[in-house]
């Protein structure tokens, strides 16, 4: 029987102590594994985005808008395979007030090139762009409104006035998760007709050969001297932007993550320090019997491991329906701009059980130390 | 009925397992009076914005300042409303402002720009409009000129925020830092001030502003305000007392924090009250003797249950007040979120209230009972005889 | 050894305090029973100081569970002072032993946490008296015992014989009719032994309290008035 067996029998001593500790290392692990995720998700965003676009917007702050006129300057230079303009309309559907979506008034000539990951049957996408008042909208927004095909349908606006109508041409499935199933698009011609400021665009997208930050300040560049600049940047950049907003937070979440460790190590070490202080005469009798003090370090870390081991595989089973079915679900409905995916990725769930297994080690340190130190005699004077 | 000595004492004999369950139970206790102080600071912040006394007017619908666009000849009608407050010559108090993000880099970041929001005011009004508004450092700036004043919470947290600095928000739009404003510590010391025309021409808003503000001559004026400006559709206005416009703009964002705060707290929870369970129980297997005798000289089996589970209530309460402790000590950290209303940075504080410490004492209590139940029971369930059996 | 030499004092042809019939007692190792006592009688009188001795397992500690309450046998009537307590509920049996029975137990059982008066003292937290009156009867055994100088010391600042004095202090401090004695005096050396023994027949003597102690030193059994012999659950 090698020693691990033996550690790993000794486990079964104290059977509702190694149960707790088990139990309470995979609930530390399950915890730890929903904060990363958080954070893993956060970016996988900008992880997504396509490395050739690169996105055009005034330079002060984006919910300035740009001259129309800017969208052909670009298509112009050098590096610009194609290039698309979106304005914010900040739509509302006037029977459900509270449900947010995404709705934007773009160029319907170029829109579905430069984002292929939004694929829509061939005539829908004829059909929308002949009809000035069409629209194209996400399956689950439709669904939420009981948008069909060829219906007639009225928006609001959070900034612009009346009532907007637009005629459902059809819909959009994207190809990829971190492409929104809540936006709807339609006509730029249309919305400009009717919105108070005249040629104006929020932000231009483009798909660019060649490096698309050279491209990006070739066109920043162009607009310098302008009345109005611009700043351009891959859409992965322009992604994480938004984060440093919540870096804050992203901190904060690192630092609990860091607590919830140290918690599973005070769980750990608990229990390896009781089961040590238990077995001194037992030590005592194996030390007798020839075994070395090295042999008891193995023993008791040995046995810790396999706590750690045996917690780390449980969160891991635990952490899957829990945090990616459960709560990832959920937020993959309701919050999709943040977390398009939120899957445990196999780094992350590998890491927690490295970290479960680790901090078992360390945690064993001490009293491994301690039982290896014994003087043979004294342990065995605590015989009975 | 069993002393609480004994309990007392017997926790503190045992000082290795009992210290891992109160620290366990510490960190719980003190991630969840941070996030409630958070949360507590955020609402605290914004709603220092409030006042009855005092109104905002934006278009109607907007959900923020940002998105409000109300022409600049409204402004006086609005201000002809009644129950406005009016200064020494039948002067309305009142002013149009403009809100606008502009994109600031941190200190130590240059190129990671953040959102900071920036507002045109009328220097001139500015103390009759906002009574809390103060310089602390500087001046005010000169009306007209290309001076801007820095808000206490932000100064120093962004590149050349500085009183005697120059910031470019915009290309071909320096400002000079002049002064430092305090604004008993709301939100709005979040903020960038500039001249209200200075601001216009620079970022193209002839002829509007965001927003209208006015003093009430008395709170209850306001229903009359409110009535004379949203009835006329055409204007598409709405009106609203500070304190309500606030209360929209920290709701969300308060809401978000505790949330988070309470799930990770729960499950946190957990780990903490199975710690406090694997203490408890390695605590009852080295007293069977002492429990044995207990049972044995006439104390009943709820006086053994009540006994434990107190306890382990004793150990969570020293975690508890341990984490308390930690927590009040966040009142001294400056946290920076991402207003999802307005998109802007805001610099908000850890707040201590006096419901902050009830709830965690509950959560406290409620994780000893938890922790000490079942190891209880079973110290209860223990007859004399085997527990004194050697 | 049949030495059944019984003492009776003048006038006492009372009932008996302690009647035991036709006990059994069986345990369970898994799912083997273990039959200890089986169809046992014994009559216990008032004030009588009692010696029970047999070798390991003959069930002398069970038949003392037995009659202290702390225990109900498989089979068979146990009735003390009157009253069967063999039917008794949990909770009833324990309040009854904390009236009736004083314990003194081999390793002494004492709380380490708390100071001698206190564990004195621990008994009559099951009585209404005020805190005043309890530290007053706690420090009154301790008199009795000869240990009124030690009320505020820890266990483990004690001997083995003082430890022992401080047992039978709280196990008299409820004046209780009957004191239970399991190896009173097997953790303890000869000199202190003998103190125990005389303290335990003084209380029988002067305090007219009923004694039953198991042991297997010959000197205690000395100290009893009656003996009896237990050999595999049968007395002898």
């Amino acid at each position: 029987m090698s020693l691990l067996r033996l550690a790993a029998t000794n486990l079964r001593r104290n059977l509702l102590r190694s149960l707790l500790t088990i139990a309470g290392v995979s609930v530390a692990v399950v915890t730890f594994l929903m904060l990363r995720t958080v954070i893993w998700a956060w970016n996988a965003a900008a992880d997504e985005a396509v490395p050739d676009r690169v996105v055009t917007r005034h330079k002060v702050t984006f919910i300035m808008t740009l001259p129309h006129r800017y969208l052909d300057d670009i298509r112009q230079t050098a590096g610009v395979r194609e290039a698309t303009a979106a304005n914010w309309f900040g739509g509302k559907e006037p029977n459900h007030p509270n449900e947010f979506f995404q709705a934007l008034a773009v160029d319907p000539e170029t829109w579905f090139t430069v984002y292929p990951e939004m694929v829509i049957p061939e005539e829908d996408l004829a059909d929308w762009k002949t009809d000035r008042q069409g629209m194209i909208t996400g399956d689950v927004i439709a669904g939420k409104f009981g948008w069909k095909k060829g219906d007639t349908v009225t928006l609001e606006s959070n900034i612009f006035e009346g009532e907007w109508q637009f005629h459902v041409s059809g819909f959009y499935t994207p190809t990829k998760r971190s492409v929104d199933r809540n936006t709807v698009m339609f006509h730029w011609a249309y919305f400009n007709e009717q919105s108070p400021g005249k040629e104006q665009v929020g932000w231009i997208i483009s798909r660019t050969q060649g490096d698309p930050n050279e491209v990006g300040r070739r066109i920043d560049r162009m607009f310098d001297e302008r009345d109005i600049q611009t700043v351009s940047q891959d859409e992965a950049t322009f992604q994480r932007s938004w984060l440093a907003g919540f870096s804050a937070i992203i901190y904060a979440i690192n630092i609990v993550s860091v607590v919830i460790l140290l918690i599973m190590m005070m769980i750990l070490g608990n229990t390896v320090a009781m089961g040590v202080r238990e077995r001194i005469p037992e030590y005592g009798v194996l030390r007798a019997i020839g075994f070395l003090p090295r042999h008891l370090v193995a023993l008791v870390v040995g046995e810790a491991v396999v706590l750690g081991l045996l917690g780390g595989l449980l969160g891991l089973g635990l952490a899957y329906p829990i945090v990616q079915e459960g709560i990832g679900r959920w937020l993959e409905e309701n919050v999709q701009g943040f977390f398009p995916y939120f899957d445990i990725s196999p780094g992350n769930a590998v890491l927690a059980v490295l970290l479960a297994i680790g901090l078992a080690v360390l945690a064993s340190a001490l009293p491994a130390l301690q039982a290896s130190r014994l003087g043979v005699v004294d342990a065995l004077r605590r015989v009975g | 009925m069993i002393p609480l000595s004994y309990n007392l004492r017997s926790i503190v004999v045992r000082r290795t397992t009992s210290a891992a369950a109160v620290i366990g139970i510490a960190l719980v206790v003190f991630v969840l009076a941070s996030t409630l102080m958070l949360s507590a600071g955020i609402r605290d912040t914004l709603s220092r914005n409030g006042g009855v006394d005092s109104v905002v007017v934006i278009r109607k619908g907007s959900d923020n300042e940002l998105s409000s666009i109300i022409d600049q000849n409204k402004v006086g009608t609005i201000l002809s409303a009644p129950g406005v407050a009016r200064s020494d010559g039948d002067i309305p108090i009142g002013t149009g402002e403009i809100a606008m993000i502009v994109q600031l880099a941190p200190t130590g970041n240059p190129l990671g720009l953040t959102n900071v929001q920036m507002r045109g005011v009328d220097p001139t009004v500015l103390q009759k409009i906002r009574p809390r508004f103060r310089i602390v450092e500087g001046r005010m700036m000169a009306p007209g000129t290309d001076e801007a004043i820095v808000g206490r919470a932000i100064e120093g947290q962004f590149e050349h925020l500085a009183v005697g600095d120059t910031i470019e928000p915009k290309k071909n739009l320096p400002l000079k830092v002049v002064g430092t404003f305090e604004d008993g510590g709301s939100s709005l010391e979040s903020e960038l001030w500039a001249d209200i025309d200075t601001t216009r021409a620079a970022f193209g808003r002839q002829g509007i502003v965001s927003s209208v503000r006015a003093r009430l001559d008395d709170p209850s004026s306001f229903a009359a305000f409110e009535m004379t400006v949203e009835s006329d559709k055409n204007l598409g206005l709405e009106a609203m007392t500070e304190t309500e416009w606030s209360d929209k703009q920290s709701q969300f964002l308060s809401i978000f924090v505790t949330a988070l705060g309470v799930i990770i707290s729960f499950f946190f929870a957990i780990g903490a009250i199975i710690g406090a369970m694997i203490t408890m129980y390695a605590s009852i297997a080295n007293r069977q003797q002492e429990i044995g005798t207990l049972r044995a000289i006439g104390f009943r089996r709820r006086h053994v249950l009540l006994s434990f589970i107190l306890e382990s209530v004793l150990l969570a309460l020293t975690g508890g007040v341990l984490g308390c402790l930690a927590a009040l000590g966040m009142s001294f950290v400056k946290f920076s979120i991402l207003n999802f209303v307005t998109f802007s940075q805001m610099v908000f504080k850890f707040h201590a209230t006096p419901s902050v410490f009830g709830v965690a004492l509950v959560f406290t209590v409620g994780m000893g009972v938890l922790g000490g139940l079942l190891p209880a029971m079973r110290a209860a369930r223990m007859s004399p005889v085997e527990a004194m059996r050697n | 050894m049949m030495d059944a030499t019984a003492q009776q004092k003048p006038g006492a042809a009372a009932a008996p305090l302690v009647s035991l019939r036709a006990i059994k007692k069986t345990y369970w190792r898994g799912k083997e029973p273990v039959p200890v006592l089986d169809g046992l009688d014994l009559e216990v009188p008032a004030g009588s100081f009692e010696a029970l001795m047999g070798p390991s397992g003959s069930g002398k500690s069970t038949l003392l569970h037995l009659i202290a309450g702390l225990d109900r046998p498989t089979a068979g009537e146990v009735v003390v002072g009157g009253k069967t307590i063999s039917t008794m509920g949990e909770s009833e049996l324990a309040r009854w032993r904390a009236a009736t029975i004083g314990f003194i137990f081999q390793s002494f059982n004492l709380i380490p946490v708390l100071t001698a008066q206190q564990n004195v003292e621990l008994p009559l937290l099951l009585t209404k008296l005020s805190s005043a009156d309890r530290k007053k009867r706690a420090q009154t055994a301790l008199r009795i015992v000869g240990l009124e100088d030690r009320l505020h010391h820890f266990p483990r600042q004690l001997s083995g014989g003082q430890e022992q004095r401080v047992a039978i202090a709280r196990a008299i401090v409820n004046d209780p009719q009957i004191l239970v004695a399991d190896e009173p005096t097997g953790d303890l050396d000869r000199q202190s032994a003998d103190d125990v023994l005389t303290l335990m027949t003084r209380l029988n003597q002067e305090l007219g309290k009923t004694i039953l102690m198991v042991t297997h030193d010959p000197a205690a059994a000395e100290r009893a008035s009656i003996r009896r012999r237990l050999d595999k659950g049968v007395l002898v």
